[in-house]
């Protein structure tokens, strides 16, 4: 009877130890060891700062640098694939979903000007440790649009900046008045989208351009990301730098991967950390 | 002792096993029915992502309500299936060579029909849409289409009832988003699967299902027609200039590939179900296909990016007898799927 007792000694701390394995919760292990960010985007216009008018407004607050005069009345950008990096090797690679559902939705950021609440992204689950650049992609990937219809963000229905005619988001947004522009309402819309490159060939174009954009930004010094620290580096972004140079009266109906290729290579210069908050 | 190992080992491991299986998340999958999507066994693998959208019952029916619903046009005039007739693989009729949208606004192109959908890549005649759950929102906010923005659309399906009922049902969800309306559309269009004409069962076995002259137009065709329309899908999925256009008026692919190499190239159309989707071309410039195969023969000209494989050197590339021609269509009419055009499960529910 001794084996017996043993037998049953042992099948039940099998059970047990199987039934605390299989039920328990699958937490992440490193949940003590991480902490937080918040990175800030701020948007200005050359050295003023951005304000949204309502459609139709001929108050135009801006001048280009050839003094053509312009207002906004709706801008904003896609920021994901968030990566931070630090001095001893940190690493924190932001993780990315595209999902029908709003709730399942990661990794991806609108930032929409004349709304705070988007102004602010909160990185969080930040490995424990020292951070001083930040990487990020301007626009929405391949990864974002080719698993088909997504929410939050992204849902077309709500607020998503999406093309119908040919699939693919709209990475930055610019739309607003000109008096340089001759169409209706003096109206400027330079929407810059485009996700895949078909390189040329011996004898073919290349075809699409993906103005997806990496931007990848030193912070202005070392922050640490600890229990008790919370970083915060101030991200901005110039308008100007982008289409500082632009002439209105041509370039105010940009609607097309081609059309906005050369205002997508100036995007990466525009933003800058300006100062972190540790 | 075997004895009572026998009545204490087995037992337990069965306890093991069944609470190591109750602490599984529940699966939600739906019990296999007869609406899951299946590829044919002679189709290549769909290119749909199921993986983010599997295709059941309630969802197929979801979507069937929606694509009848002409109250999801601006003014309620049209419907999905307003232009999309599954007695005619779900292209207009012949009667509407391009189709009316809202205020019997006349379309620029020939509508398409939908069938085969999980397994291309790009939508439209231009293919500018490049995944199935996109190709509604473009119907829907086209001027000419049903002239309505996608969120009005998810706007009025919200604020009824019985829609947001059955959303709750199929997908788990308080309130309606977009990207489910979509996947109700694509599970849909994704079940209008076209593979069983009389060619598919000969292609799957029976060598009595295409008649000697069918038969001698099968190869015919692949002589002369297979390059790009290509089997089994009967569409290299590719874009080309078949010269149709007399005078190049619709750029076709450059509106969206930005090149004037793809000027006037259209996507190549599938063949199958060709019988009842007259008119034909992208310009529903021909009634017949008697015309058509006399364009390839005799009507096409040299034009900007004119294909090599129907225009070479000067002149029309397919050369065929009035005898190889009748055969080829005998052969073409073969493609027609009864069973697709007349299957009830896409029929109209919505007035019951």
């Amino acid at each position: 009877m001794q084996n017996v007792k043993q037998i049953f000694s042992i099948i039940t701390i099998v059970i047990l130890s199987i039934v605390s394995y299989s039920c328990q919760d699958k937490e992440d292990p490193t949940l003590t060891t991480t902490g937080e960010m918040i990175v800030k985007f701020d948007n200005y216009v050359g050295n003023q700062t951005m304000v949204v008018d309502e459609v139709g407004s001929t108050n135009y607050r801006y001048t280009n640098n050839s003094g053509q005069k312009f207002n906004l009345t709706r801008f904003g950008y896609y920021i994901s694939h968030i990566k931070l990096e630090g001095p001893n090797g940190e690493l924190f690679i932001d993780e990315m979903n595209a999902s029908a559902d709003a709730n399942q939705i990661k990794g991806y950021y609108q930032v929409v000007q004349g709304n705070s609440e988007t102004y602010n992204i909160h990185l969080k689950g930040i490995p424990h440790g020292q951070y001083n650049k930040i990487t990020f992609n301007l626009g929405v990937r391949e990864d974002g649009i080719q698993e088909g219809a997504v929410g939050g963000i992204l849902d077309r229905a709500a607020g998503g900046w999406f093309w119908n005619w040919n699939s693919g988001f709209i990475n930055y947004i610019i739309e607003g008045h000109s008096d340089a522009s001759l169409r209706d309402d003096n109206r400027v819309q330079i929407h810059i989208g485009g996700w895949k490159n078909i390189p040329s060939g011996d004898s073919t174009p290349q075809r699409f351009f993906d103005n997806n954009v990496d931007v990848s930004l030193p912070f202005d010094a070392t922050v640490t990301v600890s229990n008790t620290l919370r970083p915060s580096p101030h991200i901005m972004m110039d308008l100007l730098k982008v289409i500082g140079d632009a002439d209105l009266s041509t370039e105010n109906n940009i609607h097309s991967p081609a059309a906005g290729k050369a205002f997508a290579s100036k995007l990466a210069g525009a933003f800058v950390v300006d100062h972190t908050h540790q | 002792m075997k004895s009572l190992h026998n009545k204490v080992l087995w037992p337990s491991l069965l306890a093991i096993l069944l609470i190591w299986m109750g602490c599984e998340q529940q699966s939600e999958k739906p019990i296999i029915s007869f609406f899951q999507f299946e590829k044919p066994p002679h189709f290549p693998e769909p290119t749909y992502t199921f993986r983010n959208n599997e295709v059941n019952e309630k969802g197929f029916n979801l979507g069937k309500m929606l694509f009848f619903d002409p109250s999801l046009s601006r003014d309620g005039s049209v419907a999905c299936s307003s232009c999309h007739v599954q007695s005619h693989a779900f292209a207009d009729t012949w009667l509407h060579p391009f189709s009316f949208g809202v205020e019997d606004r006349e379309g620029k192109r020939n509508a398409p029909p939908l069938f085969n959908l999980a397994f291309h890549r790009e939508f439209f005649w231009d293919g500018g849409v490049t995944h199935l759950d996109f190709a509604p929102i473009l119907a829907f906010e086209s001027e000419i289409e049903m002239d309505i923005s996608f969120e009005d659309v998810v706007g009025r399906i919200q604020r009824n009832d019985a829609y947001k009922a059955l959303f709750k049902e199929v997908f788990g969800i308080e309130e309606v988003t977009g990207p489910y309306v979509l996947h109700a559309l694509s599970q849909f269009m994704l079940m209008m699967v076209s593979a069983d004409s009389r060619y598919d069962q000969y292609i799957l076995g029976d060598q009595q299902a295409l008649s000697a002259v069918e038969l001698e137009g099968l190869v015919l065709f692949r002589q002369h027609c297979e390059s790009c329309h290509r089997e089994p899908l009967f569409t290299d999925l590719s874009y080309r200039n078949n010269g149709v256009q007399r005078q190049i008026s619709d750029l076709g692919r450059e509106t969206i590939t930005e090149v004037s190499e793809d000027r006037a190239k259209f996507k190549v159309p599938s063949l199958r179900n060709i019988e009842v989707t007259s008119p034909y071309m992208h310009n529903a410039r021909f009634e017949g296909l008697l015309q058509v195969l006399n364009h390839y023969t005799q009507g096409v000209q040299d034009q900007e990016n004119i294909d090599p494989l129907i225009f070479k050197d000067g002149k029309p590339v397919i050369q065929l007898s009035e005898d190889e021609k009748t055969k080829i269509i005998a052969f073409l009419k073969s493609l027609t799927d009864n069973n697709f055009l007349s299957n009830p499960i896409f029929f109209n529910s919505n007035d019951r």
